[in-house]
């Protein structure tokens, strides 16, 4: 009796002692490792969709409130601004809606002035390899640019991909869905 | 055996993953540049020291039944630290090393260091016996990633070395060309250490 | 996903990217068991079970215990704790209703929990965001695709057994050139699924 006891006793002290430590770390490298997250998966997105910015997008990067989820807890919106002497010319965003299989994210960049995309960016999908996958071609992607953001994008608009609409349309509601946050939080992403 | 001892039979005697044929998994994979196979060997190094020492300062404490799950469950934890460290201030290698990184709780390496040496041995020769084993181990992934990335990919270090021309290998840096590359290497350990018993023997009689 | 989907997710997991022999998942038990045909045969059964079982029971931790608490974090540790009580539990059972099975199967039993392959099918079950029943087949079709490698390998070192080859490279370092051409005759399977 006195073995199992004994057992159970050092099993629940190491694996306390591990729980404490690996807390500690996680709490340590939390913010190193969103900056990291951010520079390296997605600066290349952002550097894709603008273009001609004198200041670090990642670095001066806004966080916005753009409501709450279902549990109450506040959902930020990360906004990162392109500047010029100073002043915020575009904004690059992200913005997401279902695709075929799962939903699809994409990083766009709008230019406040002319209201018009300045690029687009597929950040994440999971869609069918050959079909729905094939968002990511530039083919696709760049048929966004330049394209109005104060009018709803169609599918007709853009480079369609032929055997996967479903794909494109997700796509295409994703651009519009950013449309609606552009216009309700503009003011916020100009600071 | 002295510290010294302890800490060179990692560089050869049992080099892994040439002479103690284990952590096969990610030499395999993670060998298809030198830079991704040094940092997959660092990585382990530094688990290998950290769940050795700890191992070695609670062997006494461990009841013999439940080793296993106490070791795996230290392993484990600095492998998650090492997780964390990586993606906040190596996040490209994190990458690069993807699923290997975890997979290091299983590398039968450490487990193995931990149920041969650190659990019947003292703190300070167990560092060094983790130190030993886990530089041997890196530098046999550094070099054989040196050999990969230089066939395969014509580059060393990242760099280009060979002329404009020069149509490298491909087969070397993907699935097959390690197995084969692995297989050439241990081939050739195995010549040499042969060659060298040879030696030994001859020298004694 | 509609049944030709499913029908072209399994072959992909089984031949085009064999966990063992594209992902370099699972190589030290390969190495070291597959030199006779009956225990290949014996570890291919375990993992197949193990890996099934593990698949569906870390999603379910993932999902149901990692995510909600924002510790997912503890991913790697509380996947390894699972497979190794699983491990274990099998052990226990088996060694109490499948008495024969379970001498047959020997010291492979334990090692499975070091397996790779077990926790890296775990691992990019949750990765690739599968579903609960995605999660079911690719455990099933990756463990069958281990297996296969590693009854195809036996079979091939069975025959190597009687060949006289230089000392060097008995043993473990031709196993690898081996495996290394049977990578290459499955990767020509890449064919199939198109496009990768």
């Amino acid at each position: 009796m006195r073995d199992i006891i004994k057992m159970l006793v050092v099993l629940t002290v190491i694996c306390t002692a591990s729980g404490f430590s690996l807390a500690l770390v996680h709490d340590v490298t939390r913010e190193p490792i969103e900056y990291s997250r951010l520079k390296f998966v997605k600066e290349p997105a952002v550097k894709a969709v603008l273009s001609g910015y004198q200041n670090d997008p990642i670095k001066d990067r806004l966080s916005i409130p753009v409501g709450t989820d279902k549990k109450g807890k506040p959902v930020k919106l990360i906004v990162f601004p392109a500047k010029k002497d100073g002043k915020t010319f575009a904004v690059a965003f992200e913005s997401s809606s279902a695709g075929y299989h799962g939903d699809v994210g994409v990083m766009l960049g709008v230019d406040l002035n002319s209201k018009k995309l300045t690029g687009l960016s597929i950040v994440s999908h999971t869609e069918t390899p050959g079909l729905g996958a094939r968002i990511i071609e530039p083919n696709f992607t760049d048929s966004f640019k330049g394209k109005p953001m104060d009018k709803e994008l169609g599918v007709g608009d853009i480079n369609a991909l032929s055997g996967a609409t479903v794909s494109t349309k997700g796509v295409v509601a994703a651009v519009n869905k950013a449309q609606a946050t552009l216009d309700k939080y503009r003011d916020k992403m100009v600071q | 055996m002295s510290i010294t001892r302890e800490f060179t039979k990692g560089l050869w005697e049992i080099l892994p993953p040439f002479r103690l044929v284990l952590g096969l998994c990610p030499t395999l994979a993670v060998t298809t540049s030198a830079e991704n196979g040094m940092g997959m060997g660092l990585a382990t190094t530094f688990v290998l020291v950290c769940s050795n020492l700890l191992v070695s300062l609670l062997r006494k404490i461990i009841p013999s039944k439940v080793r296993i799950a106490a070791y795996v469950v230290i392993i484990a934890s600095f492998v998650v630290i090492v997780e964390l460290m990586m993606q906040a201030y190596a996040f490209p290698l994190y990458q690069a090393l993807g699923i290997f990184i975890p997979l290091i709780v299983v590398n039968c390496i450490i487990l193995g260091r931990a149920e041969a040496f650190a659990g019947k041995n003292g703190p300070v020769a167990s560092i060094a016996d983790g130190l030993g084993v886990g530089i041997g181990f890196t530098i046999s992934l550094a070099v054989l990633g040196a050999f990969r990335e230089l066939i395969g990919s014509g580059t060393v270090w990242g760099n280009s070395v060979f002329w404009e021309s020069f149509e490298p290998f491909t087969f070397m840096v993907r699935a097959p060309g390690a197995f084969v590359a692995l297989g050439l290497f241990l081939a050739a350990i195995n010549l040499i250490s042969s060659k060298l018993d040879d030696r030994k023997r001859r020298a004694q009689s | 996903m509609s049944f030709g989907d499913y029908m072209l997710f399994i072959v992909s997991a089984i031949l085009v990217n064999n966990i063992l022999l594209a992902k370099f998942l699972g190589n030290c038990p390969f190495l070291g068991v597959s030199k006779r045909m009956d225990t290949a045969t014996g570890m291919s059964m375990a993992v197949i079970f193990v890996m099934v079982m593990a698949g569906m029971i870390t999603w379910l931790v993932q999902y149901y215990i990692l995510v909600p608490l924002n510790i997912e974090y503890l991913q790697t540790i509380a996947f390894i704790l699972v497979i190794a009580a699983l491990v274990q539990l099998v052990e226990i059972v088996m060694a109490k209703s499948l008495p024969a099975l379970y001498r047959a199967l020997g010291i492979f039993l334990p090692l499975i929990t070091t397996n790779c392959a077990v926790l890296g099918v775990a691992i990019i079950n949750i990765n690739e965001e599968f579903d609960f029943v995605d999660t079911l087949v690719f455990s099933l079709a990756s463990a069958v695709g281990y297996s296969l490698a590693l009854i195809l390998f036996a079979g091939i070192r069975e025959r190597f057994m009687l060949t006289k080859m230089p000392k060097a490279f008995q043993g473990t370092s031709i196993g690898l050139v081996v495996a290394g051409f049977l990578a290459l005759a499955f990767s020509g399977f890449s064919g199939l699924v198109g496009g990768h």
